[in-house]
């Protein structure tokens, strides 16, 4: 009987032991989680921050190409270039050009694009 | 007994203690938290809290097919910390100073503290922690600069250095070069030179956190200021102990708005045109000035305006005294023989007189009112049709319709045209010329002003008025921007074609034309104006210049205003040249003609307007008919 008391008592004893284990886990965990989480959010900060001046250093980087295209792109520049690489291009003379009726038009816009009479 | 009195005094004593204690922390709280709050809460805003201000980047503004005409590139402000540098000058100098395109022996001048004297006589240390090294520095430049710092080479062996040298090395190569936190913005105008008096320029304001902003100083960069500059964001952010960003800790975050683009009515292959023919007519004749101004009559858009001498905007240095404002808009002139298509316009709408009614010219020499007036170039013009008037630019004829028209009318006309009043046009400086336009008082100003004397306007106000013409008698309004649009292409605001008011008849403006289109005739004063393949009505101008309050008789402002093709204008071209150095006398047919017709064949060409005057045979067409076998 006495054994069985004693038995009994130190079954209850292991209870109270896991309780406060896992009260000190649940703290622990809690404290290094916080840790842990406040870590995360300083690390995901500092890539939100290097994304953004990425992201900036980009637009930057787009804008310039675009301007710089443009730049190739710019009536300007091609005149100067063709002159330069001598590439004897010249304006496009009125006999040169053939234009051809387009009789989707309403006669009177047709002929409103109409030359005068006696032109081919 | 006495012993249990004595431990209760101690106990009593020690909770007194702690009991004062925590009312000396109890008030300490009450201080710091109550009431110094608000003092300390700035305090730890100011050493925890920073606010960065983003700069806003400013508007483009853009050519009528969305070609950059002048447009914002981000740059950075070097700095330098030559606390941090000691006395290794002369290694960052010898690193960066190429990069920099600056003088080796400046740099390590600059980048040595120095001690001065302030104005108190106090000897102080300059630019101890901060100088200024170059603005503008391209991001390309910087991440250059940023490589060289970090792989400078001092020539010692770095391991045996002691700690805290080493710290100081390293200190160095990160931290002795930086840049200003705010980027600063430099203005770029692509095409250089081209359409500069439109576009304008911009100045720069410098702020007291060593950044830099711009503003629009001159030209479309100035009446738009506003619009093209944008409005700054700023975020407020917490910081660590080493300043760097805490992205969680973030306040107010306003992101920076973008100035609008500005889109010109402005097409820059026509603008190459004009200026090309400009600079050639400048190097040919050498005039003080030279303008030309290419518009649609239908909508009064503005495709090419130039103006010379000219500057580059992006080198401020070209701007002198003699390149002047835009003399298009802002110089104010007697238009000379232009002014009599205005005078017969008028006569004609208000059927004063007829195109075919005969105008006695007084065979060269007519009196009124006490002076005397002579038909150009010495004619002796006898009787000519009003249309013929025209066509030979005859003084004495102008007058005489001008007289018939009445003074009255001939100053409601002149008004209706537009004259003496601003344009409208989105430019900063125009002049009205609203004195120079009056009703007429002088006795002999009704004989003298329908020939183009005695009256004053601006170019523009001029070749509006043809543009009237040309457009059936409506005058509009002129049109440089089309539109504002934000930086991803949205329309904020568009601009539309505006009439003013009609100021002829449709019928009028119709004899008008046919009466122009003798101007450009073998028999006219500008048969150098004509234009292959097309027709075209314009007037020729040559006004002597007032110098010193008398007319000159060595220097003339000579022009040339047209339209094609006549009967249903695409085009209206302008083009005035001041005191041309010419051999002789020079008139705008002579000068200004050829300018108009090669402008105007290329503008054709590059519009691909159809022509509207017999031209030859296409080329291909001509070589099927040769050989029909490839006929199909």
């Amino acid at each position: 009987m006495a054994k069985n008391r004693k038995n009994q008592s130190a079954a209850i004893r292991f209870g109270p032991a896991l309780k406060a284990l896992f009260l000190c886990l649940l703290i622990a965990g809690s404290a290094v989680g916080y840790v842990w989480q406040k870590s995360q959010i300083y690390q995901l900060g500092k890539q939100i921050r290097q994304r953004e001046s990425r992201l900036v250093q980009l637009t930057r980087d787009n804008k310039k190409l675009d301007d710089q295209l443009g730049l190739l792109r710019s009536p300007v520049m091609l005149d100067q270039r063709s002159r330069e690489l001598n590439l004897g291009l010249v304006p496009v003379q009125p006999r040169n050009v053939f234009r051809i009726p387009d009789h989707n038009l309403p006669p009177r816009q047709w002929a409103a694009r109409q030359p005068e009479a006696g032109i081919p | 007994m006495i012993k249990q009195r004595q431990q209760f005094h101690r106990t009593l004593g020690l909770l007194g203690l702690v009991l004062l204690a925590f009312l000396g922390l109890g008030f300490r709280l009450l201080d710091l938290q109550v009431w110094r709050h608000e003092e300390l809460v700035k305090l730890a805003e100011q050493k925890s809290l920073q606010t960065t201000w983003h700069p806003a980047r400013r508007g483009d503004i853009l050519d009528a097919n969305g070609n950059q005409l002048a447009t914002s590139v981000f740059v950075k402000t070097l700095c330098a910390d030559p606390s941090l540098i000691g006395g290794q000058q002369a290694v960052v100098a010898r690193a960066i100073a190429p990069l920099l395109q600056m003088n080796e022996a400046d740099l390590i001048r600059r980048l040595t503290p120095r001690i001065v004297q302030n104005a108190k006589g106090e000897r102080v240390t300059n630019g101890l922690h901060y100088v200024r090294l170059q603005r503008n520095v391209t991001d390309e430049t910087w991440r250059k600069i940023k490589t060289a710092m970090s792989q400078l080479t001092f020539g010692v062996d770095e391991k045996k250095l002691s700690r805290a040298h080493r710290t100081f090395l390293r200190g160095l190569r990160s931290s002795a070069v930086f840049t200003e936190p705010m980027d600063d913005q430099l203005r770029v105008y692509p095409n250089g030179m081209l359409a500069a008096h439109v576009l304008g320029f911009v100045g720069t304001l410098d702020n007291t956190n060593h950044t830099s902003e711009l503003f629009g100083y001159d030209g479309v960069e100035k009446f738009f200021d506003d619009k093209l500059r944008g409005a700054s964001g700023w975020r407020v952010t917490g910081t660590d102990r080493r300043k760097n960003e805490l992205v969680a800790m973030r306040d107010e975050d306003v992101g920076a708005q973008s100035g609008l683009n500005v889109v010109l009515t402005i097409d820059a292959a026509i603008q190459h045109i004009v200026e090309g023919a400009l600079t050639n007519a400048l190097a040919k004749h050498r005039p003080q000035s030279i303008t030309g101004l290419v518009m649609r009559p239908r909508t009064g858009e503005i495709l090419a305006l130039a103006s010379f001498p000219s500057f580059d905007p992006n080198n401020l240095s070209t701007i002198t005294t003699n390149t002047g404002p835009n003399r298009m808009i802002s110089d104010v002139m007697e238009p000379g023989s232009t002014f009599k298509t205005l005078v017969i316009a008028g006569a004609l709408n208000e059927r004063v007189v007829r195109s075919g009614d005969p105008i006695f010219c007084e065979n060269g020499v007519f009196r009124y009112a006490g002076i005397t007036l002579h038909d150009s170039e010495g004619h002796h013009f006898g009787n000519l049709t009003v249309q013929q008037v025209l066509q030979k630019s005859s003084n004495i004829g102008a007058a005489k319709i001008g007289i018939q028209l009445g003074a009255d009318k001939l100053y409601a006309y002149m008004q209706q045209f537009g004259l003496g009043a601003f344009t409208g046009i989105p430019l900063p400086h125009e002049a009205s010329a609203g004195r120079f336009v009056h009703p007429l008082k002088g006795k002999y100003s009704i004989a003298q002003i329908p020939m183009g004397h005695g009256v004053a306007a601006t170019r523009l106000q001029m070749a509006m008025a043809f543009a009237a013409i040309a457009n059936g008698g409506e005058l509009m309004h002129p049109m440089l921007v089309k539109r504002l649009e934000d930086s991803s292409g949205r329309v904020v605001q568009s601009y539309e074609p505006k009439s003013i008011r009609r100021v002829v008849t449709t019928g009028t403006a119709k004899e008008m034309v046919e009466a122009l289109k003798t101007v450009v005739s073998k028999d006219g004063t500008a048969p150098l104006a004509a234009i292959t393949n097309y027709t075209v009505a314009g007037k020729t101008g040559t006004a002597q210049k007032v110098v010193d309050g008398r007319y000159s008789s060595e220097k003339y402002l000579v022009s040339f205003i047209g339209f094609f093709p006549a009967d249903n204008p695409e085009l209206c071209i302008s083009v005035v040249m001041d005191s041309a150095k010419e051999g002789g006398r020079a008139f705008g047919g002579s000068l200004c003609g050829p300018i108009f017709s090669e402008i105007g064949r290329r503008c054709a060409s590059y519009l691909n307007l159809p022509p509207d005057a017999a031209p030859t045979a296409p080329v291909i067409a001509t070589a099927l008919t040769r050989n029909p076998a490839h006929t199909p």
